[in-house]
């Protein structure tokens, strides 16, 4: 399975003005691959993330899912593509009043008909409920299997989306900043629990993160944005000197361009 | 909140003379304006006061009321009362349950959310299948729209006109216009749930009715339950007032009662309507405690797995026990030929009648409509202040902490003055415009001139009590200030609580308003004037062509009545950020 972008534009409306988020990006991702994405905020990282699991469209260029271009599938063509994908977000994960079962068990939705997930809603399927029991295991939560989303911590949280990830069973996990809103030491430990859950059955993982010890640390390759464009892709080892220096240095630049994103799209919490 | 806003008239005041003198001239044409839109309005509903004054209406009065004591209270009308009240009881939660049938399907293709715009759609191919999609969406939305502008009252009388006299009209009517408000807030609420879980859901391959039933549903659900609770609140109302029409139930015998001059009867069947609307409050106040407390903890044991079990066969055994009563009855739908009778009224309905004399002659209805609201508002306004005055317990009553005390006698005449005002707005609000109607018809006879004193005595209830809960609500500390340099009562009025408040009363005002255009509409139906009295002839007439067009020409009155009042709301909100409930 490859996974790939090929010369990829996004632009956003806003009002009559066109923001351009990305700018010709070209990636490719092979299978079991585990790379981290840096960027400064505003670079168009989860624009990226968006197109890679077919939220939004690209302007120009193509995404393309084992050769296929995602642009040209039908509706139930991308569903299927989505199920072999598995996205964390940053924050808002869950739907807050359901259980932290309940929303482990959405990782399967994309397997169900509809009679199964309404039948699902009142009485798990007992083969569901298992695999939900396990994924809520392997991430140290299954006590709280009960508890509503909105009741959980936020790193509890961030747990739960890992868990209906697993759920999903992806070929690809996508972690938009998974850590951001989590302090140092629980993101150390989601990171490790992500890289750990990956690498056991040969997943590819591309996360996003702004703590850059971290990521070139745990990640054999390195990707970062900068404006919408790749400024570097390669080995997390070539990453040291003016090149580490020059990551964040475009930081604020951001201001060049305009900046009028809206609420999640648009945050400037970092961990430093 | 708790800053009292500053309003664009006190910062023009303080720049320079010729703007003062616009202003001025300004204020002066406002004046003339209303004053020529007065004059207008008072021809057009024929109004005369001289004739409220008139012997004829005191006697028509005294015979009123002097007919109401005693009310019938014998055993075999209490049974009437008992059954039209069961009547209008099962009709409400008929009509309810059928509105949810419809209104639910239809709020969630109306979603936009769901269907048109946002992250959901941002990603799907902009094929046929789309812009079908979206344009079905588009379209439930107008059709939901239009079913809501049209009043309960007149989709009642379309069905009596259907299917006939009796309860099943009633029925069908409310399930048809509270589906379209249920479909309509539905749809709001899934549109106002947050998008962020959705996107995350969908990125799992879930298909977009997963995404509603696992994301938006579960997102919404509360909110619906309250507005559904609401709008069951509304629907007995309704279900009590259509019988006026011919609908069943209460209104029905009412009606009847009236006709009849047996006015002891009609206080009977009021008490019971009262009686019954405080029912339902208690009710619904006690069901929305249990759904809060259903909502904190959702954990199921056994025991009360079997109580739920029991409370289902309960609430379905109540269901069929309503469609039964409201009409439902198998033989209704083969004596009464529905089908055929249904299929002749719609196929009269074509093509509108658009006839150049029969629109002018709308267009003096509709004059005549716009009078009677209006007017019928002004009456509110003025008699709704007087009495929020003493119905306002900060003004009436001190502090118990407060300083210096007013005597026993005092006291007691000022409690005496409170309660009696809050009890005639009560009065006023609780009685519906309809029902005044027929009051007014008895001491002044058919015409607008009755619809307007009945939108009159019903507004000043509905916007007498809001005045004085407002007034209430007030922030404390300024009007503690002014008690404590010393001022009276009706110092603190003008100088503490008016500039608070005036914004918050303008909105209620405003609101009342376009309610009140709505209700104009169709108080001819049972005597009141206007654009109604037109429908209810034409009907009778069989002129089903020209009903038509006129129900178009309220659809149309109403959307732009709603879009004036948004806008107008809209530049308000800009200085204050009070909203009015619903
Ligand atoms: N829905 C949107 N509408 C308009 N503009 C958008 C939208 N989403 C993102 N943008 C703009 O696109 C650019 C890239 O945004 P993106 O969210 O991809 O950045 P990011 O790298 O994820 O930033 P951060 O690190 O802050 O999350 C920004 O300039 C942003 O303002
Ligand atoms: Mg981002």
């Amino acid at each position: 399975m490859t996974y790939s972008v090929e010369s990829v534009t996004k632009f956003y409306r806003q009002g009559h003005a066109r923001v351009r988020a990305l700018n010709g990006i070209n990636l490719k991702f092979a299978p079991g691959e585990h790379v981290a994405l840096l960027g400064h905020s505003g670079a168009g990282k989860s624009t990226l993330f968006r197109l890679l699991n077919a939220t939004i469209r690209p302007s120009g260029g193509a995404v393309l899912f084992e050769g296929c271009d995602v642009g040209g599938m039908s509706g139930a063509e991308v569903r299927g593509m989505r199920r072999r994908i598995g996205t964390i977000y940053q924050q808002h994960n869950l739907v807050p009043s359901l259980t932290a079962l309940e929303n482990t068990l959405c990782g399967g939705l994309g397997r169900w008909s509809l009679a199964h997930t309404i039948r699902g809603i009142f009485r798990p399927h007992k083969s569901d409920m298992e695999k939900a029991l396990n994924a809520l295991e392997s991430v140290g939560l299954a006590d709280k299997r009960q508890a509503r989303a909105d009741e959980l911590s936020g790193g509890q949280q961030q747990r739960v989306a890992i868990a209906r990830a697993l759920m999903q069973d992806p070929e690809v996990i996508l972690a938009d900043e998974p850590v951001a809103s989590l302090d140092p030491g629980l993101a150390d430990e989601i990171i490790s629990l992500l890289t750990r859950l990956a690498a056991g059955s040969r997943r590819t993982l591309v996360i996003s993160l702004h703590t850059v010890g971290i990521a070139l640390e745990r990640f054999p390759r390195a990707v970062s944005l900068r404006l919408g464009s790749v400024e570097f892709d390669g080995p997390s080892s070539e990453v040291h000197g003016e090149r580490l220096r020059n990551l964040y240095a475009g930081g604020n630049l951001v201001s060049e361009q305009p900046t009028h994103g809206s609420g999640s799209h648009n945050n400037f919490k970092r961990i430093s | 909140m708790g800053v009292v806003p500053t309003t664009t008239s006190s910062a023009s005041v303080s720049s320079s003379a010729p703007s003062q003198r616009s202003l001025t001239l300004r204020k002066s044409l406002t004046a003339l304006g209303f004053a020529v839109v007065m004059a207008i309005c008072w021809r057009a509903a024929e109004v005369h006061p001289v004739e409220l004054f008139s012997a004829d209406t005191a006697a028509g009065l005294w015979k009123f009321l002097s007919g109401l004591f005693p009310p019938d209270l014998s055993a075999s009308f209490l049974r009437t009362v008992l059954k039209a009240t069961g009547q209008t009881l099962a009709t409400a939660v008929a009509a309810t349950i059928l509105s949810i049938v419809m209104g639910l399907p239809l709020g969630i293709l109306a979603s936009a959310t769901l269907w048109r715009r946002g992250i959901l759609v941002e990603g799907a191919r902009r094929g046929p299948g789309f812009f079908i999609l979206s344009g079905l969406s588009s379209l439930t939305r107008a059709l939901l729209g239009f079913i809501r502008a049209v009043p309960d009252i007149l989709w009642a009388i379309l069905f009596v006109t259907m299917v006939g006299l009796g309860s099943l009209a009633g029925t069908l009517a409310l399930a048809v216009a509270y589906s379209g408000l249920v479909g309509r807030v539905y749809s709001d609420v899934f549109d106002t749930t947050d998008p962020r879980p959705l996107e995350a859901l969908q990125s799992t391959g879930a298909s977009r009715l997963q995404v509603f039933m696992r994301g938006v549903w579960p997102q919404a659900l509360p909110n619906l339950i309250g507005y559904t609770l609401y709008s069951f609140e509304c629907c007995v109302r309704a279900a009590s007032v259509l019988g006026l029409v011919g609908a069943g139930g209460i209104g029905y015998e009412i009606g009847i009662s009236m006709r009849l001059f047996e006015y002891g009867q009609g206080l009977t069947l009021i008490l019971a309507f009262i009686g019954l609307l405080v029912l339902i409050d208690v009710a619904s106040r006690r069901l929305r405690a249990l759904s809060n407390r259903g909502a904190a903890k959702p954990r199921v044991g056994r025991r009360s797995q079997l109580r739920w079990i029991l409370l289902t066969l309960a609430v379905v055994a109540g269901a069929g026990a309503s469609f039964y009563f409201s009409g439902f009855t198998p033989e209704v739908f083969e004596e009464n030929n529905v089908l055929k009778h249904a299929t002749h009224f719609i196929g009269g309905m074509f093509p509108l009648e658009m006839g150049l004399g029969f629109i002018s002659k709308l267009s003096g209805l509709l004059l005549q409509t716009f009078a009677i609201a209006f007017l019928g508002t002004l009456i509110g306004v003025c008699f709704g202040s007087v009495i929020a005055l003493p119905a306002t317990a900060s003004l009436i009553f001190l502090e118990p902490d407060s300083t210096g005390h007013h005597g026993i006698a005092e006291r007691s005449l000022r409690w005496l003055g409170f309660w009696v005002a809050r009890l005639i707005l009560n009065l006023l609000r609780a009685i519906p415009e309809l029902l005044w109607v027929l009051v007014c018809i008895l001491a002044i006879g058919i015409g607008p001139f009755a619809g307007t004193i009945a939108i009159g005595l019903h507004t000043a209830g509905a916007l007498g009590k809001l005045y004085a809960e407002a007034m209430e609500e007030v922030p404390r500390r300024p009007i503690e200030a002014l008690y404590a340099v010393g001022a009276r009562p009706l110092q603190v009025f003008f100088r503490g609580i008016w500039p608070q408040a005036k914004p918050i009363l303008r909105n209620y005002t405003l609101l009342r308003w376009e309610s009140n255009l709505r209700v104009s509409t169709i108080l001819g139906l049972v005597g009141g004037g206007g654009l109604g009295q037109a429908i209810y002839n034409n009907i009778q007439l069989g002129f089903y062509d020209r009903v038509a067009t006129m129900i178009l020409l309220i659809y149309a009155l109403v959307v732009a009545s709603d879009w004036f009042g948004h806008r107008l709301r809209a530049s308000d909100m800009k200085n204050y950020m009070t909203l009015p409930p619903a």
